[in-house]
């Protein structure tokens, strides 16, 4: 079910690409060393590269370049069916913010999306 | 396989894309429209340029040339195809307005996108391809 709005977010760039993940999604923000988790730059056919890893409540985690907080609520636009195929199921919206429209992810279901991305490439 | 031929009533809105020329019915072309700097979408195929609001609804961006197998067109200009299930825009590089087109409506190939792709028809001198816009949006969304 997709929420008609959201409060607290995590704004991401994956290379020059923008995402958003639920703050609630989060547990944690740490390093990438360590971690095995797949680039978030993959869903964009970028090499894979993280500066940070978000980490979710079941242990997952996705690496992103860069992020910011933004506490404030904004609605969410409904994606389109196209594009939410194309994301294997894990694109939830879209938001407006800053002028911009951000991709709004569910943290667990992009992280296998992307874990599925290594299994076709293999 | 029957042929079918295009509604005489029926009109259409004849757009290029590169050297390829398509038409779609001319109902369910809402606007042709210059879109702004596109979001990409994560996981999205090369022919999904992207998306961008507009009106308050956010619409996915098709280039046709790459969608049918072809080159990249670097148009900013799409035409808006509007469905009870939601919007597509298509790339143009021209747009020749509405007119009536003429021939069959066979589907141009077996499989993938050109099942959604009806002719050999005409409209006035140019080959076109005459769009099933719902046959369209399943490929696009579906797979089908």
């Amino acid at each position: 079910m997709v929420p008609l709005s959201v409060r607290g977010m995590l704004l991401c760039h994956a290379g020059p690409h923008r995402l958003a993940f639920h703050a609630h999604e989060v547990a944690s923000i740490t390093s990438p060393e360590g971690w095995a988790a797949p680039s978030a730059r993959r869903a964009f056919h970028s090499p894979d590269g993280a500066a940070r890893v978000l980490v979710s409540a079941a242990g997952g985690a996705v690496g992103v370049d860069t992020l910011e907080i933004e506490a404030e609520a904004h609605p969410v636009l409904p994606a389109p069916a196209v594009a939410v195929r194309a994301s294997g199921g894990s694109l939830q919206g879209f938001v407006l913010v800053q002028g911009k429209l951000w991709p709004l992810m569910g943290l667990v279901d992009f992280e296998r999306f992307l874990r599925g991305l290594v299994g076709e490439a293999a | 396989m029957a042929v079918h031929e295009p509604e005489a009533r029926q009109s259409y809105l004849v757009f290029a894309c590169g050297s390829s020329w398509y038409a779609v019915p001319a109902e369910s072309a809402a606007e042709v429209v210059t879109f702004p700097e596109l979001t990409r979408v994560p996981g999205a195929p090369a022919h999904l340029l992207g998306v961008f609001a507009h009106r308050g609804e956010v619409i996915p961006v098709v280039d046709m040339g790459l969608l049918v197998g072809g080159a990249s067109q670097s148009s900013r200009r799409a035409v808006l195809v509007r469905l009870p299930r939601g919007t597509l825009a298509l790339t143009a590089s021209t747009v020749a307005g509405v007119s009536p087109v003429t021939g069959t409506l066979e589907p141009l190939g077996p499989t993938g996108v050109h099942v959604h792709l009806r002719g050999p028809a005409k409209s006035g001198p140019r080959d076109v391809a005459v769009i099933d816009p719902e046959g369209l949006f399943d490929h696009l969304s579906q797979g089908a």
